[in-house]
């Protein structure tokens, strides 16, 4: 698999992600977002990062580069898409994903370690991943509180698209666990067809010396 | 022509920064306040027969996310 590590202006995750596909043993290359042409791969990832200062809202501006109407038309041919911090906000905004992400309930920037709760979707990134794994990763971003209006949390829970929830080290889910404020403790979700991923933690943090928690992710991408 | 245009957290969206500034605002001003919402303001200008249109997609589109903010035009 070839992957494609898109910069935008403010995007500082790229050269972390590079690092994890390496360490996973994938061909991956930082493209810009300039870049339309998308034919020789077969996964776009979307790094965290702060793309255009975050102004207006997080992701907002970024929706609107070049190499987004691509990744949409990418993306409906069935390309693999991940969305990892800014890059998630990227996805929301763009509609890839549903719903959208509010500024953290306490109204700080929140850079610690969180377990993560594997749940049982359709996601083609945690496809090795067994169903209740705990993860451990880092988060780092100010504004990852998951938000959706009722009939979108039951369309994602009857569909699976819920991939990764905060939880206590046991896989509890419960508020005290929930470092953002995030509905239903989202930290992850996916598309209805499992190939568009999105996720607040950052697994490209968890790789070599670092851990596997966050290279388990990334070995979805070998072969 | 010139435009405002307001951006608000929809009804029943959770508002921290309101609800902080709230706290701090009762605390300091030691009255009760019933609510604070917080949003955004610009200020559009456009030179074209069609601004109206312009400005009504800027809103809706750019400026503002349906999913969580409702947006007011105001022509000055």
């Amino acid at each position: 698999m070839r992957v494609g590590i898109v910069n935008f202006l403010g995007t500082n995750c790229d050269k972390d992600c590079l690092f994890a596909c390496d360490t996973a043993g994938v061909k991956a290359e930082i493209i810009q977002y300039t870049q339309t042409d998308l034919k020789n791969f077969d996964c776009i990832v979307l790094p965290g990062g702060f793309s255009y200062g975050d102004y207006l809202r997080s992701g907002a501006l970024a929706k609107f580069s070049p190499i987004m109407r691509s990744i949409k038309e990418f993306a409906e041919f069935g390309g693999y898409v991940m969305g990892i911090c800014n890059g998630f906000q990227v996805l929301i905004e763009s509609g890839l994903l549903p719903g959208a992400l509010l500024k953290n309930n306490n109204l700080k920037f929140i850079h610690k370690y969180v377990y993560l709760k594997t749940e049982h979707s359709q996601c083609f990134f945690t496809k090795n991943i067994d169903q209740n794994t705990i993860l451990k990763m880092p988060i780092a971003h100010g504004e990852g509180n998951y938000y959706c209006n009722r009939d979108t949390i039951k369309y994602l829970n009857d569909n699976n698209m819920i991939v990764l929830r905060y939880s206590s080290k046991n896989g509890e889910i419960v508020q005290d666990c929930n470092p953002n404020g995030s509905l239903e403790n989202i930290a992850g979700i996916c598309s209805k067809k499992g190939n568009v991923f999105g996720l607040m933690p950052h697994p490209e943090r968890v790789v070599g010396d670092l851990g596997n928690d966050g290279e388990q992710i990334w070995n979805s991408l070998v072969g | 022509m010139k435009f405002v245009v307001i951006v608000k957290p929809k009804k029943g969206v959770l508002d921290p920064q309101g609800a902080a500034i709230k706290k701090v605002a009762e605390g300091y001003l030691n009255e009760p306040i019933a609510s604070i919402k917080s949003g955004k303001y610009f200020e559009v200008e456009i030179d074209s027969d069609s601004a109206e249109n312009i400005v009504e997609n800027l809103a809706s589109k750019i400026l503002s996310n349906e999913v969580i903010e409702d947006y007011e035009v105001k022509k000055l």
